[in-house]
C-alpha cells in the first residue's frame, strides 16, 4: 500500500501539481519569477558553488533523460567496457562537481548574513533535498555494481510504465532502499518545483540564441504591421497558450483513449470459449435477420406480385403482417364479404407498427401512443394522437391455376365476382403495378 | 531611411554646482524602497574621481558596451558575452559589480536614542545595514569621493587619466591648483543600447515613440547580463525582488507633460530636454568607425528636423507632428548639431548615448603666486594650453581621445565669453573679440543664441517636450488595464519576490 502510494500515487500527484501550478505561475505570477540571484550580495563563494553545481547537475540530468529516452542505445553503449568506464568516471566526476557546488552553496547560505537576508525556509528545504538526492544517486551508482546498467532494466521500465498509464511497481519494490530513496526524492523535487526557486529552470532563455540584438516596442497603432506591440505579443501569447492547452489536452485525451485500447488489446482479459460462442451466435442471428430482409427485397425486385396468404388463412379477428412494395409493414384481414382487406400497418402518427388484434369495435391499436384505427375505414378515433387514416392497400385474388379472379384498387374499387364458397382455392397477392381507376 | 524620435538630453557642466538635488529628487521618487536603497538612477560624480560604482569606466574589468570584432570585418559585438557563453554566465557573471563596488546601504538605530538607559554619556545612534540589520562599519557610501578631486585614493585612479603626461598629471593634482568638476549621470537611453542586446530574457526594450529604454519587470528573470553589459553601470540589480531596474526617464511625468524629476529639481538649470530625430538604419555603420571618428559619425546619424526629406520620412514612420515640431525647437539639437558644443560621454563604448554634455571650461581667471591672488594681466582668460583640466583628460571623457573636438568646443565657449565681456563690460576691444570669434568658427548672432539658451533660458526653452499622449496610442491597440503592468515599474500585481 505504501509502495503504491510512493511509486504510483506520488509521481502522478507530483506531475499533475507541477504542471498545473507551474502553468499558473508562468501565466499569472510573472513578476514573482526570477532566478533570484544573490551574486550581488556575495560574489566570491558563489563562483565555487553555483558554477560546479549547475554544470554538474545539468549534464547528469541530461544523462538521466537520455537513458530514459534511449535505453536500448544506452545499453549498447555501455556494453563496451571502455565506454562504460568512461561514462562511469565522467558520472562520478560530474556528481562530485555537483556535490561540492551544492555544499558550498549550502554553507554560503547558512554562514553569510547578507545571504540570510534573502533566504527562505523553502530555499533551505530545496538545498537539503538536492543534497540528499545527489548523495543517494552517488551511493546507488557507487555501492551497487553497474548501477548505470541497472537503471535500464528497473527505473526506465518503471518510469515508462508511469508514462503509459500502466503503472508497474514491481520494477522498483525490490530495489535497495537507497535507490528507492533516490526515486522518491525525484518525485518530491518535482512536486516542489512550482513552489520554490526551482521554477527558474523554466526561465532558461533559449530565445536569446535566435533574437536580434535590439528590441523596439511601439505602442502606436501605425507600427502594428512590422513589429508586434508588447501588449499584442502578450495577447497572442495568451491565445497561443490557450490553443496549446487545448491541443495538449486533446492530445492527452486521445493518448489516454488510445493507450487504453492498446492496453486492453495487448494486456486486457481474454474471453472464455463460452463467451466467444455466445457472441458468435448473436452475430449469426443478426446476419440471419439481414438475410431474411434481403430475401424480401429480392422477391419484390423480381416479382410483380407478392404472395401474402391463402384466403382461407386470413381472419377477421387477427391480421396477418406482410411487407408491401414500399417496404413498409402492412396487415391483411378477412373482410365481412369474405374478400381480403389490406391496410398499411404504419401508424400515421409517428410510424410505429400497429397491432394486429382486432377488438370488439373492429379496431386495431397502435401501442406507441394509443391510437385506435378502424380496420374498415382506416380512420383513427377522434381523440387519438394520429389524425390521418391508415391507407388501404389494393389486392389481387388468384385461383390455383394462377388466373386472376378478382382485384381491388387502393381506393376501394373491386372488380370480378369470384365464387367464394371454397376460400382455400384462392390466394391473396399485392401487385407491383396496380392500375389506378379513373 | 528609418527615422525615429528620441527624447534626449544635454547637461551643461559649466553650470553644475554639485548640489545633488537631482539625485535626491530621483531617490525620493523612485528608489526609496527595500532592495533599491543603494541605487542612484541619477548620481553626480566628482571628476577626476572613481565614480559610482567604483571605477565604472574600467571596461577591462566590467566588460560593458560594444567592441569591434577582431576578425577585421568590423562588426560590432558585445564586450561582455557572446550568444553561447551568455548561458554559462547565467550561473555566475564574472563581470557583475558586487555590493562592495557600490556600498552597503545603511541606516541608524534611532530608537537607541530614546531607549538608552540613563548614563554619563550621550546615547548615539549606531549605523546598521539595511540588508542584514546588523551594525556595520561604514566603508563607502553614495558620493564617497565627493569633491575629492585631488585625492590620491580616489581621483588618481580615474581611468580617464590614461594617456596623460606626468606633467599633466602633476598639474592636475598639485594641491594648490587642484581642480575638479561635477559629472551628473543618468541612463543615456542609448540609440544602440548594449543592455537591450545582452538581455537573455528579452526584458529590456526601447520604446519606439520616444526612445526610452525600459525593463519589463514581468519578463526580467534576473540574469543580470544587462548590469555588466551597460558600460555606464546605470542598471542596478534589486537584491530583494531579484529583478534589474534602471532610470525610466520619469516617463510617467513625461507622458503628463512634465520634465523628469532630476530636470525639474536642478538648481543650476544645467539640464536640457528635447527631441532628436535619428536614422536607425545608419546606427550600425556609424558605430563601426575608429574611436576618434565616433563623435562625428554619431552626429551624422542624427537627422536635421528642418530637412523636408527627413520630415517626410519621419511622418512615414509614424512620428507625430508634435514630435517633429518639438524636434525643430529642441535645445538638444542646437547644442549638439547647430553649435556642436555638447558631446556624448564615452562615445567609445559604441552605444550611441543620447545624453550629451557641454564640457566644463574651468578657465584660469587669476593666479596665486607667492603674493596675493591677482587677475591675469595678459587677458581675462588664460589660453587653452594652461587650462586647469588637461584637454587630453576631457577628450578621454567626451570624444574618445580626440583632442581636436574638445579644443573646438572650448574655443567656442570661450569666444562667447569674450564676445559678451566686450559687449557688456567693455573689458575687451570689440575688434579683438571679433578675431577670437573667427578663430572659434562662430558668429556674433550664434554667440547671442548660445548665451541666451545657456544663461537666460526659461523652462519652456530648456524642456521642449512634445505631448506624448501615449495613453491614447495605447488605447487603440490594447486595454490599458492589460498593458499597464508591462513596462517600467507599473505593476498590475504586487512587486513581491517569488518563493
Amino acid at each position: 500500500m505504501l509502495d503504491s502510494f510512493l511509486f504510483v500515487g506520488l509521481p502522478y500527484i507530483s506531475l499533475a501539481v507541477c504542471v498545473l501550478v507551474t502553468f499558473y505561475r508562468l501565466r499569472h505570477q510573472r513578476f514573482a519569477q526570477s532566478a533570484l540571484s544573490s551574486q550581488f550580495l556575495e560574489n566570491k563563494q558563489l563562483l565555487w558553488g553555483s558554477m560546479p553545481w549547475h554544470i554538474g547537475i545539468a549534464v547528469i540530468l541530461l544523462a538521466h533523460f537520455f537513458i530514459l529516452a534511449f535505453p536500448g542505445l544506452w545499453q549498447a553503449l555501455v556494453a563496451n567496457k571502455t565506454v562504460l568506464y568512461i561514462f562511469e568516471s565522467a558520472g562520478i566526476a560530474l556528481s562530485m562537481l555537483a556535490l561540492v557546488g551544492l555544499a558550498v552553496l549550502l554553507v554560503r547560505r547558512i554562514t553569510s548574513a547578507r545571504i540570510q537576508a534573502v533566504t527562505t525556509t523553502m530555499d533551505l528545504v530545496i538545498l537539503l533535498l538536492l543534497l540528499g538526492q545527489v548523495v543517494l544517486g552517488m551511493a546507488t551508482a557507487g555501492l551497487y555494481r553497474w548501477g548505470s546498467a541497472w537503471a535500464v532494466n528497473t527505473a526506465v521500465p518503471y518510469v515508462w510504465s508511469l508514462i503509459l498509464f500502466k503503472p508497474e511497481i514491481a520494477y522498483v519494490t525490490d530495489l535497495p532502499p537507497l535507490m528507492k530513496g533516490h526515486i522518491i526524492g525525484a518525485w518530491l523535487l518535482l512536486l516542489l518545483i512550482p513552489f520554490s526557486r526551482l521554477i527558474h529552470v523554466f526561465a532558461l532563455p533559449l530565445q536569446y540564441l535566435f533574437r536580434p540584438p535590439q528590441k523596439v516596442v511601439w505602442m502606436d497603432s501605425r507600427h502594428q504591421e512590422g513589429e508586434l506591440s508588447l501588449a499584442e505579443a502578450q495577447e497572442s501569447r495568451r491565445y497561443f497558450l490557450r490553443a496549446a492547452l487545448g491541443i495538449v489536452g486533446g492530445a492527452c485525451l486521445l493518448f489516454v483513449g488510445a493507450a487504453d485500447k492498446l492496453f486492453r488489446f495487448f494486456f486486457g482479459p481474454r474471453l472464455s470459449q463460452k463467451e466467444e460462442a455466445s457472441i458468435m451466435s448473436e452475430r449469426l442471428s443478426l446476419m440471419q435477420k439481414t438475410v431474411e430482409q434481403k430475401k424480401y427485397e429480392l422477391e419484390r425486385q423480381q416479382n410483380d406480385y407478392i404472395f401474402i396468404s391463402k384466403l382461407s388463412d386470413l381472419s377477421a379477428q387477427k391480421g396477418k403482417y406482410f411487407i408491401d412494395y414500399a417496404m413498409t409493414p402492412a396487415l391483411a384481414f378477412l373482410d365481412k364479404d369474405n374478400l381480403p382487406l389490406l391496410l398499411s400497418a404504419k401508424c400515421t402518427h409517428l410510424g410505429c407498427t400497429v397491432g394486429s388484434n382486432v377488438d370488439a369495435d373492429g379496431k386495431i391499436l397502435c401501442p406507441c401512443h394509443i391510437s385506435y384505427f378502424d380496420i374498415h375505414s382506416g380512420m383513427p378515433n377522434p381523440d387519438s394522437p394520429a389524425k390521418a387514416p391508415l391507407p388501404h392497400i389494393g389486392w389481387v385474388l388468384m385461383d390455383q391455376s394462377g388466373k386472376m379472379v378478382a382485384s381491388k384498387t387502393a381506393n376501394g374499387k373491386v372488380t370480378g365476382n369470384p365464387d367464394l364458397t371454397d376460400l382455400s382455392q384462392y390466394s391473396v397477392f399485392v401487385a407491383r403495378y396496380q392500375k389506378e381507376d379513373a | 531611411m528609418d527615422v525615429r524620435a528620441q527624447v534626449s538630453m544635454v547637461f551643461h557642466l559649466d553650470k553644475c554646482i554639485g548640489c545633488h538635488t537631482c539625485s535626491v529628487a530621483c531617490k525620493n521618487v523612485w528608489t526609496d524602497r527595500a532592495g533599491a536603497e543603494y541605487m542612484w538612477w541619477n548620481n553626480v560624480e566628482t571628476k577626476p574621481g572613481t565614480g559610482f560604482p567604483t571605477l565604472w569606466e574600467d571596461q577591462e574589468h566590467y566588460k560593458g558596451g560594444w567592441q569591434l570584432k577582431n576578425n577585421g570585418q568590423k562588426d560590432l559585438e558585445l564586450r561582455c558575452q557572446g550568444k553561447a557563453d551568455a548561458f554559462l554566465k547565467l550561473f555566475y557573471n564574472p563581470n557583475q559589480p558586487g555590493l562592495e563596488d557600490y556600498y552597503e546601504p545603511w541606516t541608524y538605530k534611532y530608537q537607541d536614542l530614546f531607549d538608552a538607559p540613563e548614563g554619563d554619556d550621550q546615547p548615539t545612534a549606531i549605523p546598521i545595514s539595511q540588508i542584514t540589520g546588523e551594525p556595520i562599519d561604514i566603508e563607502a557610501g553614495p558620493n564617497w569621493d565627493d569633491d575629492l578631486g585631488g585625492s590620491p585614493l580616489y581621483a588618481e585612479n580615474d581611468p580617464n587619466l590614461e594617456g596623460l603626461t606626468p606633467e599633466e598629471r602633476e598639474q592636475l593634482f598639485e594641491i594648490q591648483r587642484v581642480s575638479f568638476f561635477y559629472l551628473p549621470r543618468i541612463c543615456n537611453h542609448c540609440a544602440n543600447p548594449s543592455c537591450v542586446a545582452s538581455c537573455p530574457s528579452g526584458a529590456l526594450y526601447k520604446r519606439g515613440e520616444d526612445g526610452i529604454v525600459l525593463i519589463n519587470q514581468e519578463v526580467c528573470k534576473g540574469w543580470r547580463a544587462c548590469v555588466s553589459a551597460c558600460p555606464y553601470k546605470k542598471i542596478y540589480y534589486n537584491w530583494k525582488t531579484g529583478k534589474s531596474e534602471k532610470c525610466i526617464l520619469c516617463y510617467p511625468r513625461l507622458e503628463t507633460g512634465q520634465p523628469p524629476s532630476c530636470f525639474q529639481s536642478c538648481v543650476g538649470r544645467i539640464r536640457y530636454l528635447g527631441v532628436l530625430l535619428y536614422d536607425a538604419e545608419r546606427i550600425p555603420d556609424a558605430m563601426k568607425v575608429p574611436d576618434d571618428q565616433l563623435v562625428e559619425s554619431q552626429r551624422n546619424a542624427l537627422c536635421d528636423p528642418f530637412d523636408p526629406k527627413v520630415i517626410q520620412a519621419a511622418r512615414k514612420n509614424g512620428i507625430s507632428e508634435e514630435f517633429i515640431t518639438a524636434a525643430q525647437r529642441s535645445p538638444v539639437w542646437k547644442y549638439v548639431m547647430e553649435w556642436k558644443l555638447a558631446l556624448p560621454l564615452h562615445v567609445e563604448y559604441r552605444t550611441m548615448p543620447m545624453l550629451f554634455y557641454v564640457p566644463p571650461l574651468l578657465p584660469v581667471m587669476g593666479k596665486s603666486g607667492d603674493g596675493p591672488y591677482e587677475n591675469n594681466k595678459d587677458g581675462f582668460f588664460s589660453g587653452l594650453e594652461t587650462a586647469r583640466l588637461p584637454i587630453k583628460y576631457l577628450a578621454n571623457l567626451f570624444s574618445a581621445g580626440n583632442t581636436q573636438i574638445i579644443e573646438d568646443v572650448l574655443k567656442k565657449l570661450m569666444a562667447v565669453r569674450y564676445y559678451k565681456r566686450a559687449l557688456d563690460m567693455g573689458e575687451f576691444d570689440i575688434k579683438q573679440s571679433t578675431s577670437i570669434l573667427r578663430e572659434a568658427k562662430t558668429t556674433p548672432s550664434e554667440c547671442e543664441q548660445i548665451y541666451a539658451l545657456t544663461t537666460l533660458a526659461t523652462p519652456f526653452d530648456r524642456y521642449a517636450l512634445p505631448p506624448i499622449q501615449r495613453e491614447e496610442a495605447l488605447e487603440g491597440t490594447c486595454n490599458p488595464e492589460i498593458c499597464k503592468g508591462s513596462c517600467g515599474l507599473g505593476f498590475s500585481e504586487s512587486a513581491e519576490r517569488g518563493p
